[in-house]
């Protein structure tokens, strides 16, 4: 049934979407998954209310153009994404990290279509930072890339159903993984700023300290990596330059962001040191490299042709380097997140709830 | 408990590409290749190349490759179109 209706509460929100009268929660369980609108999980029911409570809380219109994606010309509106991150768990709260990581998606720079078509089968990971993951509860310690806390289980997994419903981006349509990854689900991690002393990353990448924002990168699954035999920096930062050399010898040779998730016991020995995240990128920039003779050791001879001196970086630069505090506070591990491929995809960071046609304050 | 619940989805379909006019033959005509450069399509075009030329009159054959896979076709391929009577783009996975 096609309706305009009216949202309950007093708001008079005018919602567009089309809606269905559905008797009893499985009902609309078996709606949602037999019309491909979910990740095969339950989803919570959008009603209007529940998406009104996202658009006021977002202080947006359900009309709303949050962008046109690139490649396929398509527009999104904040109604619609308040119905998927509803699907997807979240409470109005959450939505503005929904709308500021999908506005960020939708940068030309991010390559959305070429990234979640991909044979390659990445995932968008979300780096939150600033006052709103402790508004939120967003946790950066135990379990930080797993199930750790709802709010980057239900963020991540918003911007998923995103995909799937307003990009078409299911599998074997848009979406033509090989493989894919668990991050498909969600993939959301909270920087852990409260216990590190190095810049929160939106910060090193230009963000006002004071503001809130997230960082959308196109990441291939986590490699996990273990030192708990060295104190020193350069031992340490070693053996995460040596998994992302296993990652150019055996998957990509592409240069691009990548990124590093340091817990605590690691990120101790760092900071003890005096090893800011500049510090820790100028060294794995270094570090992380391969001569295309390599791939000969690792059954690829054929690709090396008559360019096996030459040498790859995984960065161009140090500054595409995302180096992430986060982790529980015990063990000696680290992750190593790769790009999907290279350079094709940039990572890119925004501000959440900033204003960007604002003029500036006068006198 | 009844619940009244709201599509997730566009719900209007997005442009569609309309495919050009079919030619009535291919003798004498100019056929462009648009491959994403993956290893795939090498072999693909280099026979498709050959059929169109020998088996069907092609007169010309004019191969070129996006530099980035992942992304549209680069504009100036895109320019190049104009002057061809019809194109094949080709994925190679």
């Amino acid at each position: 049934m096609p309706a305009t209706m009216l949202a309950d509460g007093g708001t008079n929100l005018q919602l567009a979407s089309r809606t269905y009268d559905v008797d009893g929660i499985a009902a609309v369980q078996e709606l949602y998954h037999s019309n491909g609108w979910t990740d095969g999980l339950p989803i919570v029911p959008p009603t209007a209310e529940a998406v009104a409570a996202c658009l006021e809380w977002a202080m947006m219109p359900p009309d709303q153009l949050i962008g046109i994606e690139p490649v396929r010309g398509l527009a999104v509106t904040a109604e619609k994404l308040a119905i998927n991150a509803v699907m997807a768990g979240c409470l109005p709260m959450h939505f503005p990290v929904v709308i500021t990581a999908w506005t960020a998606m939708m940068r030309e720079e991010f390559l959305m279509h070429g990234a979640t078509a991909s044979t390659g089968g990445c995932a968008v990971l979300v780096v939150m930072n600033g006052p709103i993951r402790r508004e939120l509860g967003a946790a950066g310690t135990f379990n930080a890339l797993g199930n750790s806390d709802r709010a980057t289980a239900v963020i991540g997994r918003a911007l998923r159903l995103c995909l799937i419903n307003l990009m078409d981006v299911r599998p074997g349509a848009i979406d033509r993984s090989t493989l894919g990854h668990p991050g498909k689900f969600s993939f959301c991690v909270a920087e852990d700023e409260e216990d590190s002393s190095w810049l929160p990353l939106a910060e090193q990448r230009g963000i006002p300290k004071e503001a809130s924002a997230v960082t959308v990168m196109a990441a291939g699954a986590p490699r996990q990596i273990m030192n708990e035999w060295t104190t020193k920096p350069e031992e340490i930062l070693e053996t995460f330059a040596a998994e992302m050399r296993a990652n150019l010898r055996h998957y990509s040779i592409h240069p691009g962001n990548y990124a590093l998730i340091i817990p605590k016991q690691l990120r101790e020995h760092l900071q003890a040191a005096g090893w800011s995240k500049t510090d820790v990128a100028a060294f794995i920039h270094e570090r992380a490299r391969i001569h295309r003779r390599e791939w000969a050791t690792v059954g690829k001879g054929a690709v090396v042709r008559d360019r096996g001196d030459s040498v790859y970086p995984a960065m161009d630069s140090p500054d595409q380097l995302l180096v992430v505090a986060a982790g529980g506070p015990a063990g000696g591990f680290g992750a190593v997140i790769p790009p999907w491929l290279g350079n094709k995809s940039h990572a890119v960071t925004l501000a959440i709830g900033a204003c960007v046609d604002c003029e500036p304050p006068k006198g | 408990m009844t619940f009244q619940v709201l599509d997730p989805t566009p719900e209007t379909a997005p442009a569609a590409g309309r495919l050009a006019p079919r030619l009535p033959s291919l003798e004498g005509r100019t056929i462009g290749f648009i491959s994403n450069g993956k290893e795939g399509t090498k072999g693909f075009f280099r026979h498709l190349d050959r059929m169109l030329r020998e088996d069907h009159g092609v007169a010309r054959v004019v191969s070129r490759t996006k530099s980035n896979y992942s992304a549209p076709a680069d504009a100036p391929i895109v320019a190049e179109i104009r002057q061809w009577d019809a194109v094949i783009s080709g994925i190679g996975d």
